[in-house]
């Protein structure tokens, strides 16, 4: 029992380790690690996965929400359209076939791989669209070359809240936190600073995966076996990872780990491919 | 009149708290029931092996009776108990940032976080539909 329950254990860290050294969140790697090297069915995957999601974006919160680097009110907007799309995923995950979902997922996987690679726009606007400003979702960043703080200004609220959409779809249907889609939409759409981006999308995902597991849970669709060690697991590896960071060769790592989702995701598209 | 930054200063030492206590009630309770599994010879391979060959039942019918089960012991029911209360960690927050926006009346945020609030309760409602 305890080899399994290890083994569980420890594929956890590694994909919340790796999660967070990547910017990607573990559901990336915890749900393809589940389903290839656990054979666990991917079903049970995406539920275990979207409670460590949870886990996982309330931990790392804290300390982005205390240091100002989140903007709550952005986040607020945007929950709309990702909790419309969570809840609608987690419902259609369990009619749909396993192939769609791991077809599904292998796209996702080259979508964040591509946006690992790509590169990050960080250009501020000093004022946002007219909406934007009404509902005060702007926000300020210390200046880091001149002193002071900077104001940016927020645009495209309807095509970013359109990915918001399709992330919260994204995540309820593979169990993932649709981080790279969500940072992206933030970040090259809206023009919110990159890591104002990172910080708000990881307190979003919370919410969005939350809505997600709530379907999977009051359906009974959770298995305890499997969610409980998988939480603990990636929560504790992403800690590890987040703490490694800082002294990292994020390019390097980027680079790898752009490899290896590439590779899973030609695995999974295979799996898919031949109903396995 | 409140402006964000006000209303960003308070939610800023508000909200982390959330979280962290809703996170470490929940983890307590899943690692008690973790726990109590792993003393219970057979229980943990045996459910593990019904998952991976998909042939697990559903572990409860109805919310009151898994709350039963978790009370009498049942460590599957107590890790669920535990999975439960942390998916209360987004809904905790959110929830007290409806009562935040109505206290300031800020309407148009009140509207967005009733939305989240309904979105989140409409999950429990398609998932108990099946």
């Amino acid at each position: 029992m305890l080899s399994i329950l290890g083994g569980l254990l420890s594929l956890s860290l590694a994909a919340g380790f790796i999660g967070a050294l990547t910017g990607l969140g573990g559901g990336v790697f915890i749900v393809p690690a589940l389903v290839i090297v656990a054979h666990v069915p991917i079903y049970e995957a995406v539920a275990a996965s979207l409670i460590s999601v949870v886990a996982t974006s309330a931990g790392a919160s804290v300390a982005f929400v205390r240091d100002g680097w989140t903007n709550l009110h952005i986040a607020m907007v945007l929950e709309c359209a990702t909790v419309t799309g969570a809840v609608i995923g987690a419902y259609l995950a369990g009619l749909i076939p396993t192939w769609v979902l791991e077809l599904l997922f292998a796209l996702m996987m080259l979508q964040s791989a591509y946006f690992s690679l790509r590169k990050q726009r960080d250009e501020l606007l000093p004022t946002g669209s007219p909406i934007a400003e009404r509902l005060e979702l702007g926000g300020e960043l210390p200046d880091i070359i001149g002193g002071g703080v900077v104001h940016y200004g927020v645009i495209n609220l309807p095509t970013g809240g359109l990915l918001m959409v399709i992330a919260g779809l994204m995540s309820g249907l593979l169990g993932i936190g649709s981080g790279a889609l969500k940072v992206m939409a933030m970040d090259y759409f809206m023009h919110i600073p990159l890591k104002v981006s990172s910080a708000t999308s990881n307190f979003m995902i919370g919410v969005t995966a939350g809505a997600g597991a709530l379907v999977f849970l009051a359906r009974g669709d959770v298995s305890a076996v499997i969610a409980a060690p998988v939480a603990i697991g990636v929560t504790v590896g992403a800690l590890g990872g987040s703490r490694i960071l800082p002294y990292a060769d994020v390019r390097l790592l980027r680079i790898s780990f752009a490899v290896i989702l590439v590779l899973i995701a030609a695995e999974m598209g295979w799996r898919a491919m031949n109903g396995i | 009149m409140t402006t964000a930054s006000d209303e960003d200063k308070i939610l800023r030492v508000w909200t982390p708290l959330i979280l962290r206590t809703v996170l470490i009630a929940a983890g307590t309770v899943a690692i008690i029931g973790l726990a109590l599994m792993i003393k219970t010879p057979g229980e943990y391979v045996d459910h593990f092996r019904l998952v991976q060959e998909n042939a697990r039942r559903k572990d409860y019918g109805t919310f009151v009776d898994l709350l039963i089960r978790a009370f009498n012991g049942d460590p599957r029911s107590i890790i669920t108990v535990g999975l439960m209360i942390l998916t209360l960690v987004p809904l905790a927050r959110v929830a007290f940032c409806w009562l935040f926006f109505l206290k300031r009346r800020n309407w148009a945020f009140v509207l967005f976080t009733t939305y989240v609030l309904a979105g989140l309760a409409a999950g429990v409602m398609l998932g108990r539909r099946g």
